[in-house]
């Protein structure tokens, strides 16, 4: 049987341009490369600036993270300047991030994914009629209902930091604001708001109570038969037909899934340090390898970059972050045997590539490593290991599932704000070495940043995406999506459906991936090392 | 049906996502009740692939009527006025650009990127980016000073990182409904309705400002941000604390100082050492004033407020 390429320009529906290339063979994916393509440099940008300079230029690296750019922008200085951050502020900060995710996720679900369910391809499936009526482009029940009830959550943010996207509330030392008894009422009445009008009837078919009782699959199952109100809210209806279509057949990945951690506690990071970041998330941090079911911490230090295939001329060495030289080539053509994408691959040192994203921390979250009171959640894990492993549908369903744990430290931050205490406290500016990390809703995101002489000497940032939709790297080995296309099934190769559920189920994000490298003129870059 | 293609550049999406926080109408309204259809959308379109590329083919060769093209994020140039860094749809994103603005009747930029180049040229530029008809506060642009389309207006900016929902929502609606002409444009062509006043219009510390109390630092629910804290709430043309924020805020309401982001020197002073959040003064006078405002008038105002300031102008203000 000949293999057919296929060239996709744009997939579309994900943040970005992204390409995709894909040899089918009998109806199958047989090989895949992503590239992104375009490119802004915003780290060229940052150097030679203020040192606060990235509290305003890297939300804007994205629009739709730009809560999860601030929080590493301020995070890495607080690191750098050895600042004191009152609880109130990491609250503050902690409430600004996961709004800005909550807001995420319906519009992700609505928006990009759930509208190719209504792709011809499944009118024969017995959801499809409902699918349609609920998810159709703009005029879906649901997809109006989702995409504009998100608006809620992020008025929240605005509470904290004037609008939504693209504040700077948080600086290191804190945050600008000093919320009012008036504004935390609101934003409780905003998050209730969200709560009775679509997460509770509309998303869950059930009280919030009622889905936290979930623990396994099996609790899971129980669920979708215990009522009709469950098994017809969108979350039933879109689990039963995506079995039905077969999204848990296909789009498995690398089967290896990191996560930084995020929302520091506010008891326990109020001294924030590169050193003591791991144990002082709420939210933990670690590397899940499925391959033998083993959980460990992931620290910084492990991150690597590999440019072979990128359109860089930086050598074919892994290379820290911090160890960068970044010098893109002028002629970025496309060559599947050499450079294709302005994305680098990212590499753990130990464990090669990584997925990052709403399924990683969901499969970290369910591992015993850890602090004792950090959270602990084995539902997914439980998931993935019952239905054999990684698909489409366990990742759609672990984004979907985090809805409710976010909702719940909402709560947790607007009642532990003690609102006559302070929320900032001025540091000293001084030189040195930051690193701030969060997990942003589509996943693992970190700046890096040196000051020197009183400005930016080196700023580096990976993104979710760039773990996700790098290529090749030095070894030769497919990046995370590249290898989740493999086996994908393609009905009509004009219409390759199948090829966006699988990169749109990663959330993927390339405005971030294909703007976050530097372009620099091949002088090299004053260096330090790492560990 | 006003058709309607959005289109990104060098962008980071920050626009889209502002407009989908449109509550009055939202952006499933516009279609539903002010007859728009969205040909297409990076984030929201149907499309991919080959599909995508034969829509773009037909609205540029007139089968497709092209009213609106809205603009989001830079035009990318780099390298060497090529604009391959920013490939879209299997050929540089400008080269679509200079195609589309010859079909469409009216064309809107969104957000400073494209009106004016935003952040991503900012010094050095490294992509060699432009707005579509402004470079900073320099006319021509990609597109050239005495671009027109065929409407017979230019481009229509709606600067701000991002714009504000209402803000782009309205325009298409005006245009939507055949009331653009009811929009005047001002020299920058932003629609006056939103960029006449100043952000300080409708700010809730503007007594703190009278009276010239100061917020000398972050997390304070009193005194006004332009003294110490570099807020450009007085200098800055939008109607921010007008029609507010996700309906709720402004920055200078929650405490954070006017960045300017409407304004084409955005952001100011390149970022520099010393700029960020931090005024620029001169003999402790703010080396930016209101426009109309002289340094030595402002220097005696300052002393007579100070002078008869209230107790109460330096107290808490907003107290829980």
């Amino acid at each position: 049987m000949t293999i057919k390429t296929l060239d996709i320009s744009p997939v579309g529906r994900v943040e970005g341009d992204l390409d995709v290339r894909v040899e089918i063979e009998d109806g199958y994916v047989v090989n895949a490369w992503t590239h992104a393509e375009l490119f802004r440099g915003f780290e060229i940008i940052l150097r030679g600036k203020d040192p606060q300079a990235g509290l305003i230029a890297t939300p804007r690296i994205c629009g739709i993270c730009g809560g999860s750019h601030l929080t590493c922008a301020s995070w890495a200085l607080d690191t750098a300047w050895g600042t004191e951050v009152p609880r109130n502020a990491i609250l503050a900060r902690n409430l600004g991030q996961i709004v800005e995710t909550i807001q995420s996720i319906p519009r992700y679900f609505y928006a990009l994914f759930a509208i190719d369910l209504t792709h011809r391809k499944y009118r024969n499936s017995r959801f499809y009629e409902e699918a349609t009526r609920r998810f159709a482009a703009f005029t879906g029940t649901s997809y109006e209902l989702g995409v504009t009830i998100a608006a809620k959550p992020v008025e929240i943010y605005a509470l904290l930091g004037g609008q939504w996207p693209h504040s700077s509330y948080m600086v290191p030392g804190g945050v600008m604001c000093a919320p009012t008894l008036t504004d935390i009422t609101r934003a409780w009445s905003l998050l209730e708001y969200f709560r009775t009008n679509w997460l509770e009837p509309v998303w869950l078919g059930c009280s919030l109570e009622r889905y936290e009782q979930i623990q396994t699959y099996d609790d899971f199952m129980d669920w979708l038969d215990e009522d009709r109100k469950h098994r017809e809210s969108d979350l039933g209806l879109y689990w039963r037909m995506g079995l039905d279509i077969g999204l848990d057949r296909y789009g498995a990945g690398t089967g290896k899934y990191g996560t930084w951690g995020y929302l520091p506690h506010e008891d326990k990071y109020q001294n924030p340090t590169i050193e003591g970041r791991n144990a002082a998330t709420i939210m933990k941090s670690g590397v899940y390898d499925s391959f033998t079911d083993t959980h460990t911490l992931l620290d910084h230090t492990f991150a690597r970059e590999n440019t072979t295939h990128s359109w860089y001329d930086e050598g074919t060495a892994d290379v820290h972050p911090f160890d960068r030289v970044t010098n893109p080539i002028q002629k970025n053509t496309k060559d599947f045997d050499n450079a294709y994408s302005w994305a680098t691959s990212v590499r753990h040192q130990d464990f090669g590539r990584l997925e990052v994203g709403a399924l990683a921390r969901q499969l970290v979250a369910g591992g015993k490593h850890g602090e004792s009171w950090q959270h602990q959640d084995g539902f997914i894990l439980d998931v993935f290991k019952q239905m054999g492993g990684p698909s489409i549908h366990v990742r759609q369903l672990a984004r979907v599932h985090e809805l409710v744990k976010l909702y719940r430290q909402a709560e947790h931050c607007l009642r532990e704000f003690k609102l006559n205490d302070p929320w900032y406290i001025k540091p000293k500016e001084k030189d040195g070495r930051g690193w701030g990390a969060t997990e942003a809703a589509r996943g693992s995101l970190c700046h890096w940043v040196e000051i020197e002489g009183g400005k930016i000497k080196n700023y580096q940032v990976i993104a979710p995406t760039t773990w996700n939709v790098g290529p090749r790297d030095g070894e030769g080995v497919r990046g995370p999506i590249e290898e989740a296309l493999i086996g994908t099934p393609i009905y009509d190769s004009s219409d390759p459906v199948e090829v966006g559920h699988v990169a749109r189920s990663f959330d993927s994000c390339l405005v971030c991936t294909v703007h976050a490298h530097d372009a620099k003129t091949g002088k090299e870059l004053a260096r330090f090392r790492t560990a | 049906m006003t058709n309607v293609l959005w289109l990104q550049g060098g962008a980071c999406s920050g626009n889209t996502i502002s407009f989908l926080n449109a509550e009055e109408p939202t952006v499933c309204d516009l279609i539903s009740d002010f007859g728009i259809k969205v040909l297409w959308h990076p984030s929201l379109g149907l499309e991919l692939g080959d599909n995508l590329q034969q829509l773009l083919r037909d609205c540029i060769s007139g089968k497709i009527p092209l009213d609106i093209l809205v603009f989001e994020g830079t035009v990318v140039n780099a390298p060497n006025g090529t604009g391959e860094w920013n490939r879209f749809a299997d050929r540089p994103m400008k080269d679509w650009l200079t195609d589309l603005s010859q079909a469409a009747s009216f064309i809107v930029a969104v957000g400073d990127c494209a009106t004016w180049g935003g952040i991503p040229a900012m010094s050095p530029n490294p992509s060699q980016s432009q707005g579509l008809q402004f470079l900073k506060r320099k006319e021509g642009g990609f597109l050239g000073k005495d671009f027109r389309t065929k409407s017979g207006l230019p481009v229509i900016n709606i600067p701000g990182c991002p714009a504000h929902p209402d803000w782009i929502s309205q325009i298409l609606v005006a245009i939507a409904t055949g009331r653009i002409g009811d929009i005047a444009l001002d020299e920058f062509h932003r629609p006056q309705t939103f960029f006449n006043t100043y952000t300080q219009t409708g700010c809730t510390r503007n007594v703190h400002f009278a009276y010239k109390a100061s917020t000398a630092e972050f997390g304070q629910r009193k005194g006004c941000l332009f003294y110490d804290l570099g807020c450009r709430g007085p200098m800055t043309h939008s109607s921010c604390n007008r029609i507010l924020w996700n309906r709720v805020s402004s920055k200078t309401r929650a405490g954070m100082p006017c960045l300017g982001c409407t304004e084409p020197e955005f952001p100011f002073y390149d970022l520099k050492p010393g700029t960020v959040f931090k005024t620029q003064t001169v003999m402790g006078v703010p080396k930016d004033l209101p426009p109309g405002v002289k340094p030595k008038d402002y220097a005696v105002l300052t002393m007579v407020a100070k002078d008869i300031a209230p107790d109460w102008a330096e107290e808490d203000f907003f107290t829980i």
